[in-house]
């Protein structure tokens, strides 16, 4: 190639012009040597001088080398000699050179360009994948480091999860405490009053035996009445630590029926069972899980008691809700929930009863999630509601 | 004037409590009448005579706190002793803050009530006798004619006859003869006793904003 690298760009230009004219030059004396020996030999060694030119100088200097060779062949190979003129017979073979020559020119300067342009993108090409390796690097590294991050953060969500499930614990056994405290100090706050009544009475310069008696009496009941709701807490507390066998929940239904079927048939209502006949086997306490069904059936019943204009109906189902989960659910026909009440039907001490306790549902969702399990309940639309639990199999993980 | 027997309201929800309250409260000798419900007390009549209230904070419909809160703002001072079952910090704080009397929690000691109930009773009678003499003097201050009001007004502002008498544009003998009808009329003793009695009527008029008997 003719450009030297570290020649500035002026000087080098004149190099290129410079070979192009020492080429045709050669040619021309080349062409001069062999005209006798060979016809009309101007055409391979001019051409081959074009070719050369503008294969190592460019456009440029191949446009002068045909222009130069032009000169060269009108002047001293085509008739008249040793003249710029051309004979009107030999015209179409002169200008078939001439137009030959710049053609060949035209062809390998764009040949040279369309090169140039393939190296130069080759050689961006190779920049850019240089830049774009050293991204895709960069990008590893950010994922890794945010996939150690999520990490971290979904190992924090499960502790403040757990956390959570604690203090939701700790506060219902706070309200329940409180509640128990309130029932409790009633009536013995009514003691206490009555008692003093009762001392007042008999210390006074004339006793008053009647008014004494009757604090004396009022006292007695408020005791009563203080021991009949610890007795009640402790029934329905009794055996908080589950013990578990291998139950076959639906004989612990048709049980739990037959429990219920003389409350049933006082009230008018029908207790249909719809159980599923192949449920596995659960691990768990069968008294806790009657106490627990039980509960849900009277509660049903009660739900139905003002109902006149429909059948009342109690439908016990069960049927399997995934491969090691059992589903019960106890469906009755009564007056339903209301978004208030099913908001709180699960806190202790809320009843819509007046002579309830409020506990029967809040300690049969203990039991439920002692087992495991979870208690809910829905509305179904206009008339009734259904209570279900899930428990879990005795072969399901984690029993 | 003789006063009528004091008389104590006990507000409690449970009746066994409210029927031990009033037991205990009626051996010392003690007139007392017993209400369910807040409710119920605002609707009942009340005799004039010093009183004072037993009641349950907790209770349901109108609680023992917004009785007291009620009671307020018609304008009925009654001194309030309140019965906790659980006595929560905030709560009694808030009580005290509105003025109650005391606050006592569940149970509560038979003889803590009664000396709670001695203390509000005598309260609430010298608060009541202090409010009758105001109106008494009350009753006498507005017997004067305005001018002799005006007059009053300067005297107490302690101003000389004659400067009273520049002021109002009267002879110096007729303030003195007003001056003596205001002396009569509002049956003061003194010119200090004068003073002292105007001073009084302003603040019983400050304190309870309107006149209660």
């Amino acid at each position: 190639m003719g450009r030297k690298i570290d020649a500035p760009s002026g000087v080098r230009a004149v190099a290129r012009y410079a070979l192009a004219l020492a080429l045709v030059t050669l040619a021309l004396s080349i062409s001069l040597a062999f005209q006798n020996s060979i016809g009309n030999p101007f055409w391979f060694f001019f051409s081959a001088a074009v070719i050369l030119s503008t294969w190592l100088g460019g456009t440029g200097p191949g446009l002068l080398a045909v222009i130069y060779s032009t000169l060269a062949v009108m002047y001293c190979f085509m008739p008249p000699l040793h003249s710029f003129a051309v004979t009107p017979r030999e015209l179409p073979y002169f200008v078939t050179f001439v137009a030959c020559e710049i053609g060949v020119t035209q062809l390998i300067s764009w040949r040279r360009r369309t090169e140039d342009a393939l190296r130069q993108a080759r050689d961006e090409l190779e920049v850019k994948v240089a830049e774009r390796t050293i991204d895709l690097k960069n990008a590893n590294e950010a994922l890794l480091k945010q996939m150690d991050e999520q990490r971290r953060t979904e190992e924090t969500l499960q502790a403040t999860r757990a956390e959570l499930a604690r203090a939701t614990r700790i506060t219902t056994i706070g309200e329940l405490t409180a509640s128990i405290a309130h029932e409790v100090n009633q009536p013995l706050a009514a003691v206490v009053a009555n008692a003093d009544a009762c001392v007042a009475w008999l210390a006074r310069e004339t006793p008053d035996l009647a008014e004494a008696r009757t604090a004396a009496e009022r006292a007695t009941q408020g005791a009563t009445r203080a021991s009949e709701v610890i007795a009640r807490i402790r029934s329905l507390i009794t055996k908080a630590t589950p013990e578990k066998s291998r139950v076959q929940i639906n004989r612990v239904i048709e049980q739990t029926a037959a429990l219920g079927e003389r409350q049933a048939a006082n009230n008018h209502v029908t207790i249909r069972l719809e159980l599923s006949p192949d449920l596995p086997i659960v691990f768990g306490d069968s008294i806790q899980l009657q106490q627990v069904i039980l509960n849900l059936v009277v509660n049903g019943i009660e739900a139905m008691t003002t109902v006149t204009d429909r059948p009342k109906m109690l439908v016990l189902r069960t049927e399997p809700e995934s491969k090691c989960q059992i589903r019960v659910s106890v469906q009755d026909s009564g007056i339903g929930l209301t978004e208030e009440v099913k908001g709180r039907l699960f806190e202790p001490f809320f009843t819509t009863r007046a002579k309830g306790m409020g506990m029967g549902l809040s300690i049969s969702r203990s039991i439920i999630e002692a087992h495991g399990g979870r208690l809910w309940a829905e509305s179904n639309g206009s008339d009734g509601a259904t209570f279900q639990f899930t428990v879990p199999s005795e072969d399901s993980p984690g029993i | 004037m003789k006063e009528q027997d004091p008389i104590v309201f006990v507000i409690d929800d449970d009746r066994m409590i409210r029927d031990g309250l009033q037991s205990l409260i009626r051996s010392v000798g003690l007139r007392v009448e017993t209400f369910a419900s807040a409710q119920d007390f605002l609707g009942a009549k009340r005799p004039d005579a010093p009183a004072c209230l037993v009641l349950d904070v907790r209770m349901p419909g109108l609680s023992g706190l917004d009785l007291q809160l009620k009671l307020r703002d018609d304008g009925i001072p009654i001194p309030v002793i309140f019965i906790t079952g659980h006595g929560d910090i905030p709560m009694s704080v808030r009580a005290m803050k509105e003025g109650a009397h005391e606050f006592l929690t569940k149970p509560v000691r038979g003889q803590d009530l009664l000396d709670a109930v001695q203390k509000a009773l005598a309260s609430d009678r010298s608060l009541r006798r202090e409010r009758r003499e105001a109106n008494e003097i009350r009753a006498r201050f507005e017997s004067l004619t305005p001018r002799e009001k005006e007059v009053l007004e300067l005297v107490v502002a302690g101003l000389l006859n004659k400067q009273i008498a520049d002021q109002l544009g009267m002879s110096e003998l007729t303030v003195k003869t007003h001056r003596a009808h205001v002396m009569e009329k509002t049956q003061a003793e003194s010119l200090a006793h004068l003073v002292r009695m105007s001073e009084r009527l302003k603040t019983a008029t400050r304190k309870s904003g309107s006149t209660s008997s």
